[in-house]
């Protein structure tokens, strides 16, 4: 099994070293094999909506820098992790600017779903998503904030399952590492 | 001598040439000038070209009584580049003493019918007004912004009645210190088509679109398929 883990931290902060290290240790612990890459180290350029991706390189954007490759990384993986530091609640510019990518993992065509419009899969399947958010001090908005933009995108992505919880650094280790735990568990991976 | 207060349009949409979010916001500064405002628009792609841009946009953003973000909804958030432009901001505002009262709104559109899926972007302008020391004065979310296409509102026909209404009553609380009335936010949030005319109209433009470069047999390519 692959994990891949998107670090979309703006620095080396030591807290969330740690958690994005314990992490590691967690998924591999459960047999995973993982990849973690940090994204402010890579040259990944903005989404500029051309829609490319859709109409003249179908599933591929056009534009040839790192991101191709995360996005057959991400599509190859089992769980891919969104690790940031939460940003006004949601993801940091870091982490976003891969999402915006990999719209090309979905196809142009609609399909309901709940009622809502969203685009039809592209693939067959699609990795489980967790969302790891780190904040300096516990902020109850910005919490709910970042797990429903979490669930959210598990919508748009087809994910077949979604976990995500916020962690603070006042937190102590053993209640970062139960909580790690918890959203593996909740990921059901091999069922 | 009194001093025209000042609005400033950020606009988030890298299209060229011309976004939805540009004619959202174009039309909003455009009744807040008739409304005796000063108005000023910045795209942010532009503005991370070089430092002096950058720089341009934070005095721009210091400067301005009203602070307008218009956005396309990228993967149910704002596009990175924006989000990067209120890290920047955020950050530039916790080190400078700032002590008017300026507001924030914000217009987001997405490319599904629905208007509520930009709820979690409304939400995140909020937290970042919050965070960077604006006082919230509410948020207008259009579904099916694809319709609009980028062309002016004032030539957009009946499609646009109930967008232009929602920013002409926008745009008269705003110049009377209020923030966005309900009555907007429901008038902005109406279907422009029928959810099932939109979706077909917009099958069959992805399909001529990749007709034309020749590719309409490949639109369901799995190229990352292992």
């Amino acid at each position: 099994m692959k994990a891949l883990i998107l670090d979309g931290s703006r620095d080396e902060e030591v807290f969330s070293r740690g958690v994005r290290q314990a992490l590691v240790r967690r998924l591999t612990a459960v047999g995973f094999e993982v990849e973690a890459v940090a994204l402010r180290a890579m040259e990944i350029r903005h989404c500029v909506g051309c829609f490319g991706c859709w109409v003249q390189t179908p599933g591929e954007c056009m534009i040839d820098d790192c991101a191709r490759g995360i996005t057959r990384a991400y599509i190859a993986s089992d769980v891919v992790v969104f690790f940031t530091p939460v940003t006004f609640g949601g993801y940091s510019s870091e982490l976003k600017k891969v999402l915006d990518r990999i719209i090309c993992l979905v196809s142009p065509f609609f399909d309901r779903i709940n009622g809502e419009v969203h685009h039809k899969p592209r693939y067959r399947r699609y990795p489980r998503l967790m969302g790891v958010g780190v904040q300096p001090r516990p902020d109850r908005e910005s919490e709910e904030i970042f797990t429903s933009l979490v669930a959210r995108n598990a919508i748009n992505m087809h994910v077949p399952a979604h976990a995500a919880a916020v962690i603070d650094s006042h937190q102590p280790g053993e209640i970062v590492e139960e909580t790690l735990r918890s959203l593996i568990d909740d990921l059901r991976v091999g069922t | 001598m009194s001093v025209s207060p000042r609005a400033l349009l950020l606009v988030g949409s890298a299209k060229k040439p011309r976004s939805t979010s540009e004619s959202l916001g174009s039309y909003l500064m455009a009744r807040m000038a008739e409304n005796g405002y000063e108005t000023e628009s910045v795209s942010v792609h532009r503005s991370h070209r070089t430092p002096q841009s950058l720089e341009f946009l934070l005095d721009a953003v210091d400067g301005c009584d009203l602070l307008v973000l218009a956005f396309p909804l990228y993967i149910d958030s704002l596009p990175a580049l924006l989000i990067r432009t209120l890290e920047v901001i955020a950050a530039h505002r916790t080190r400078a003493d700032n002590h008017r009262r300026q507001r924030l709104v914000a217009i987001v559109n997405n490319g599904f019918p629905e208007a509520a899926q930009n709820e979690i972007a409304l939400r995140i302008c909020r937290r970042f007004a919050t965070e960077a020391g604006f006082h919230w004065s509410g948020g207008l979310a259009l579904g099916g912004g694809e319709a609009i296409n980028g062309r002016p509102l004032t030539e957009a026909g009946k499609m646009a009645r109930n967008i232009v209404s929602a920013l002409d009553l926008t745009a008269a609380a705003l110049a009377a210190g209020e923030p966005i009335p309900d009555r907007a936010i429901r008038l902005m949030a109406r279907p422009i088509i029928w959810s099932r005319i939109y979706t077909w109209l917009g099958t069959r433009g992805w399909r001529r679109r990749a007709a034309k470069h020749g590719v309409e047999s490949r639109l369901h390519d799995r190229p990352y398929q292992s």
